[in-house]
């Protein structure tokens, strides 16, 4: 058993970066390569030390720094994470990192030339990445529960096209807001002085390329919560196909909540049948209650807290049904208020949500959410581009 | 020098790293990559870099982000009225000034970048608030930090003599672009931990009481978990012992009143200030949380 575990450490990596990139992060030829490097440049005392060096380099935003600790957990000490089921298909030999590092190091004290493990080791990565895609489709989704399959299986390729382009004309309707700040502009009619007179340098002090700036306008940062819980299931596929033509008209971020929260832009932004199975799996891994104060407590305080001012519009795809207190969820919606965010609510139903935590939120009129607006097909979205500004 | 080494000569410089963040600043010195640490306002992400800087006595070359922010501010400028000098010295001299004498290095204005690359000893460059930057400056700095190089159209591409130790910081106001992101180690900076709050405390300001430090991190750290707009980092904890030390504290006051003024140096939104009335600030004090339920001290008598 040693001997296996020591003759490929080099596997073992690539079988964690295979489990990385099952769960979104963003993990490739270069960042394996670095993580090699990182084993084979830390003492062999030190190899706990790896976690850290490991979470510097895989990781890329807040979010996957998030969820670091629970999948290297779950590779490296399956012990500590009882009850939870494995994702990856990969075969488990001993994952010792103590090992590891050691025989990395031994690796390289025998002579091999200094090169040589790395490339070895991203070979079987390298190849595994096309495998892994097939692989992805063992673990939480399964094929036989596409998309295609579901509620929107009559969709037409002219369908996505009408509603790609949908998106795109919400997205241009979406009223741009003046800003504080000026941008370069030729046909700005405030002089920059300053730059002006460092541009006229040049020419000797003659200001011959005068500077002109023009007051700066930007569109919205939009945020989509999708309510994915099992009140809305005939509903949430639909919801997350438009949002991923939002994804791509105007870089929106994507979450996804019943009673927890999750972002899901990095899976909406490529559009791959394994991509696919993955929302599918973040999704179908869901259901049950509904948490909406909470989850939306999470989008303000946690993931989108520095994003949210008053250039952000939220737009809350759900029916409104909440197991949270009833006031809560008019109190959380109103921190979002309180950054100046506006918030839109769309349903699915044919008449505005009235469960029992939507009544003090539509009581506030429209303090609260700015609008309420039926989504339940492309005609709807058609509609909304006509309301929406 | 070793991770731990690091930590120790951090520590010495001022600034008390965790275990995690010491492996990932020595990780990124030996991988020569640039380091991205993102982190709410006033967690100690340019202390950080500050500090590293000396730590390994080097120099500290600090690139300011803002909106507009162009390449003759970071990179490099032509010095211009030092060229239109040497046309006129030359048109006095014989011999005919060639357009190669004007566009030479010694015309060249560096800025933090390009002073960062063409140093002649090591360095620490600090790339402050990059999701202020717009994305068009983003894309120029990924030559910079791939290849340690800047392209001068006139002059050719300046490789950097040392390779700079690179740390970018931000505070999440603009989503970042990947390819920035995969170009960089990463690092999430949280606010530190009560312990460790309290021992840069001490370390910064030694002549402080103990029971004063240990008391007024304590009520920070509870201050942190209440909804406030503008969450006070390890600054504002700082600005707010030294006050409470020049008014002659030794210990936390059981009267909210006393600290109402010194309050100013915590709080920095009217909304705020409004919230944390002196019910709320006495609760805090006696170390509980929310009223009612999860009350931790006895109700005072």
């Amino acid at each position: 058993m040693n001997t296996t575990a020591t003759a490929q450490p080099l596997e073992r990596i690539a079988g964690f970066a295979a489990l990385l990139r099952d769960h979104g992060l963003s993990v490739g030829v270069a960042e394996q390569q670095a993580m090699v490097q990182a084993a084979l440049q830390l003492p062999i005392g030190r190899a706990a030390h790896l976690n850290a060096a490991w979470r510097a380099i895989a990781c890329h935003d807040a979010r996957d720094w998030r969820r670091w600790p629970e999948l290297f957990d779950r590779y490296w000490y399956p012990q500590r994470t009882r009850g939870s089921s494995r994702v990856s298909g990969q075969t488990r030999p001993s994952r010792s990192l103590q090992q590891l590092v050691q025989s990395l190091h031994e690796g390289m004290a025998a002579g091999s030339p200094g090169q040589a493990p790395a490339d070895t080791a991203l070979q079987p990565a390298a190849a595994g990445e096309g495998d892994a895609a097939g692989e992805r489709a063992q673990g939480g989704a399964s094929r036989s529960d596409p998309l295609h399959d579901r509620s929107l299986s009559q969709w037409l390729p002219q369908d996505l096209a009408r509603l790609e382009q949908l998106a795109e004309q919400i997205a241009q309707r979406l009223r741009k807001r003046l800003t504080r700040r000026w941008r370069d502009h030729p046909g700005g009619r405030r002089l920059d002085l300053r730059r002006t007179l460092r541009a006229s340098l040049r020419t000797g002090g003659l200001p011959l390329h005068p500077v002109w700036r023009a007051p700066r306008r930007e569109r919205p940062r939009l945020f989509m919560l999708v309510d994915v819980s099992r009140s809305m299931e005939t509903h949430a596929q639909l919801f997350l196909r438009i949002a991923r033509a939002f994804v791509s008209a105007m870089d929106a971020r994507v979450f996804v909540f019943h009673t927890r929260l999750a972002e899901v832009t990095p899976l909406l932004r490529s559009d791959s049948a394994a991509v696919q199975e993955k929302v599918n799996a973040v999704t179908a891994g869901f259901g049950g209650g509904t948490r909406i104060a909470t989850s939306l407590a999470d989008f303000h305080g946690v993931h989108a807290r520095a994003q949210l001012t008053r250039r952000a519009q939220v737009w809350v795809l759900s029916d409104g049904f909440d197991a949270d207190e009833p006031q809560r969820l008019a109190e959380e919606l109103t921190r979002v208020r309180g950054r100046g965010a506006r918030i839109t609510w769309f349903h699915p139903s044919e008449q505005a949500p009235a469960s029992q935590a939507m009544v003090p939120v539509r009581a506030a009129g429209t303090a609260l959410v700015e609008r309420f607006l039926r989504l339940n097909s492309l005609r709807d979205l058609a509609q909304v581009a006509e309301h929406i500004h | 020098m070793q991770d731990a080494e690091l930590r120790a000569a951090l520590h010495r410089a001022g600034y008390i790293a965790d275990e995690a963040l010491a492996t990932t600043l020595w990780l990124a010195g030996e991988l020569q990559r640039p380091l991205l640490i993102e982190g709410d306002a006033g967690v100690g992400k340019t202390a950080l870099a500050s500090a590293l800087a000396r730590a390994q006595s080097r120099m500290l070359v600090r690139l300011q982000c803002h909106e507009g922010l162009d390449l003759s501010q970071a990179a490099y400028e032509w010095n211009y009225g030092r060229q239109l000098l040497a046309i006129r010295l030359h048109e006095t001299q014989p011999g005919q000034v060639r357009e190669t004498d004007l566009f030479a290095r010694e015309y060249l204005l560096e800025r933090p970048l390009l002073k960062a690359i063409s140093s002649e000893r090591p360095c620490v460059l600090l790339i402050d608030e990059i999701d202020r930057a717009d994305e068009a400056f983003e894309a120029f700095l990924l030559e910079v930090l791939a290849d340690y190089q800047i392209t001068v159209p006139e002059l050719g591409t300046l490789s950097a003599r040392h390779v700079p130790q690179v740390v970018l910081t931000s505070n999440g106001t603009r989503e970042l672009s990947d390819a920035l992101r995969r170009r960089c180690l990463y690092h999430y900076l949280e606010y530190p931990t009560l312990a460790r709050e309290i021992a840069i405390v001490r370390h910064t300001l030694p002549q402080a009481e103990g029971a004063l430090v240990e008391q007024a991190v304590a009520f920070v750290q509870r201050l942190r978990r209440e909804d406030l707009d503008k969450k006070p980092g390890v600054a504002e904890t700082l600005d707010w012992v030294r006050a409470l030390h020049h008014l002659q504290f030794t210990a936390m006051p059981d009267d909210p009143q006393a600290l109402a003024a010194t309050l100013a140096c915590l709080l920095k939104t009217r909304d705020d200030r409004f919230q944390m009335g002196g019910d709320r600030v006495r609760q805090l004090l006696e170390g509980r949380r929310t009223v009612g339920v999860a009350e931790k001290a006895p109700p005072s008598t």
